[in-house]
């Protein structure tokens, strides 16, 4: 293990977060066996003041989990010179097995755990716990993932040495590589940019629908997954080599680094943003009938289609700039 | 309408030094009445009027305002019941010292929001009405008893509440001044309001404006008179 403070607070932070989300996920567990709203009983009367806590507790794991996505990434880009042949957070993760399994956790995790902090805040808007039994299910979902992602992170630190020799991300991510990632790489860029900015453009509109007319909730849902599946697909394909001014170079890890202004951190940041909040719009829909709710999630689901929408253009924004203003032309 | 199912509140649950302070009460306060509950002291009255009034949960049973259940709510709700629904007079009063007695009554509306020119007319009125509209920019440390009893009462009444509470308002009062409280809550009740009084001062709970004296005894409901 290397004793870097970015590694220390990362793993630290991960075993402290694995504890505490199995403390939640324990009184999930009796919330979804016990809690009877309508008894009055000790036990659910505790069920429901403890509930603030394992509430405020689980806020503070996402909020992490969310922040350590980014960290993570900026970690494994950072300690790249400490080993043979890697460019990027590319060749750092490739160092041992666990480095992409946990960063393929880490997304996932990050989409769950925006959707259950959208879901935390639909339900604390209601006088009546009205959401608690489908968040705490959705917890309990959440927390095998969270910690077979502490697990895949603590063995990549505690396996990580310096000196291994390791891979760059031109060979990672080289569209002749017969893998998924190279197969990606290798999609023709027209036809992808073409299904880019379908995607972004129908979702953009979705979002806008909704903010105007409280309708199509289930589609912006729908638009903001397949936004964000297509948006990764095209940054392997033609977005990434429009920032190198290389065609043959897919990297998305490179663009985190200052030789492109960081321009990845804000790039991912509103790519994943807008997916957490457009879906979290469609996962709201079934609840905006709930009587306690009635008034609240509309409103709520309306902020978070407006911020799904600007975080959609941000993100396009940021894409056609450069396609844009470089002298770079990438064709078929 | 004020319901309370089978109601306990234990203190230090589950340590050595563990109260039961309301024993399974059950309870209907009939709105637009004075209610008087009646008991010794720590026979529970106070626990009980912190519970009604959202002071405080109990361990055990609930408690339903009209048809909502107040136990179960959130805090951020609870806040807005208890300023919306219930007015409390403190045994002792416990007005804020250093600030005036226009300020005092004022000050519960405060997180409410409304213009301050409108709620200071609003607080006057209601000191006038109370007969100390002429003490408004005295400090409170420079009224007397009686007035400070005044002041209370005007200060529970600010955010106009359907139920005022009063925990043993009479007992720093000289007979005089309590049988002048009475009245006042008499005015209250003619008004619409629900009053609840825990006292064990004969003057209160033999007034003719009571219409309900519940009886407490060891966290109990001992026995009820119409």
């Amino acid at each position: 293990m290397i004793f870097h403070p970015a590694i220390i607070a990362l793993y630290m932070s991960s075993l402290l977060m694995g504890l505490m989300i199995l403390y939640a996920a324990s009184y999930g567990v009796r919330i979804q066996r016990l809690w009877d709203i309508t008894s009055g009983s000790d036990l659910q009367l505790i069920l429901e003041r403890r509930t603030y806590l394992i509430s405020t507790i689980l806020t503070y794991v996402f909020a992490f989990e969310l922040i350590s996505f980014f960290l993570y990434i900026y970690t494994a880009d950072h300690l790249h010179t400490l080993f043979v042949g890697a460019m990027c957070a590319a060749g750092t993760l490739k160092v041992n097995g666990y480095g992409y399994p946990a960063l393929i956790l880490k997304m996932v995790n990050f989409m769950a755990a925006g959707l259950w902090l959208i879901m935390n805040y639909a339900d604390n808007q209601g006088y009546d716990y009205p959401l608690i039994k489908k968040k705490y299910l959705l917890l309990l979902v959440v927390t095998p993932l969270v910690l077979a992602e502490v697990f895949l992170q603590t063995k990549y630190f505690l396996l990580l040495h310096p000196n291994i020799i390791t891979s760059c991300c031109g060979t990672l991510f080289s569209a002749t590589n017969k893998t998924l990632t190279g197969d990606i790489a290798a999609l023709p860029p027209v036809p992808m940019e073409f299904a880019f900015y379908m995607i972004l453009t129908a979702n953009a509109a979705a979002g806008i629908c909704f903010y105007l007319k409280n309708r199509g909730g289930y589609l912006l849902g729908g638009l903001s997954f397949a936004q964000f599946i297509i948006s990764i697909m095209a940054i392997l394909s033609f977005i990434s080599p429009y920032f190198y001014e290389l065609p043959t170079h897919h990297c998305p890890f490179c663009i985190l680094q200052r030789e492109y202004g960081y321009i990845g951190y804000p790039l991912y940041a509103a790519l994943f943003g807008s997916a957490v909040s457009g879906m979290g719009v469609g996962m709201l829909m079934p609840f905006q009938n709930i009587k306690s709710l009635a008034e609240t999630v509309p409103s709520f689901q309306k902020r978070l289609a407006l911020v799904s929408v600007i975080l959609t253009i941000a993100f396009m924004g940021i894409v056609t700039y450069q396609i844009l203003f470089t002298d770079f032309i990438l064709q078929s | 309408m004020i319901n309370l199912i089978n109601v306990r509140k234990v203190f230090n649950a589950g340590k050595p030094n563990e109260f039961s302070a309301i024993r399974g009460i059950n309870l209907k306060i009939i709105p637009r009445n004075v209610t008087v509950f009646m008991g010794p002291s720590g026979s529970g009255k106070t626990t009980l009027l912190s519970l009604i009034g959202c002071m405080a949960r109990p361990t055990a049973g609930r408690i339903y305002l009209m048809e909502k259940e107040l136990t179960s709510l959130p805090e951020r709700f609870l806040t807005e019941v208890r300023r919306k629904t219930f007015g409390f007079i403190f045994q002792q009063f416990n007005l804020v010292k250093g600030i005036s007695v226009l300020e005092n009554v004022m000050l519960p509306a405060y997180p409410v929001g409304e213009p301050r020119t409108s709620l200071e007319q609003r607080a006057l009125d209601l000191l006038d009405l109370l007969n100390i509209g002429e003490k408004a920019g005295t400090k409170i440390e420079w009224i007397s008893g009686g007035q400070a009893q005044r002041v209370a009462v005007a200060r529970a009444l600010i955010n106009n509440p359907a139920v005022i509470i009063a925990d043993e308002p009479t007992a720093h009062l000289d007979t005089k001044l309590s049988l002048e409280l009475v009245n006042i809550l008499g005015r209250l009740k003619e008004d619409g309001k629900t009053v609840l009084i825990a006292s064990h001062d004969p003057l209160v709970c033999r007034s003719e404006i009571v219409d309900h004296v519940i009886q407490c005894r060891d966290g109990k409901i001992d026995g009820q008179e119409l």
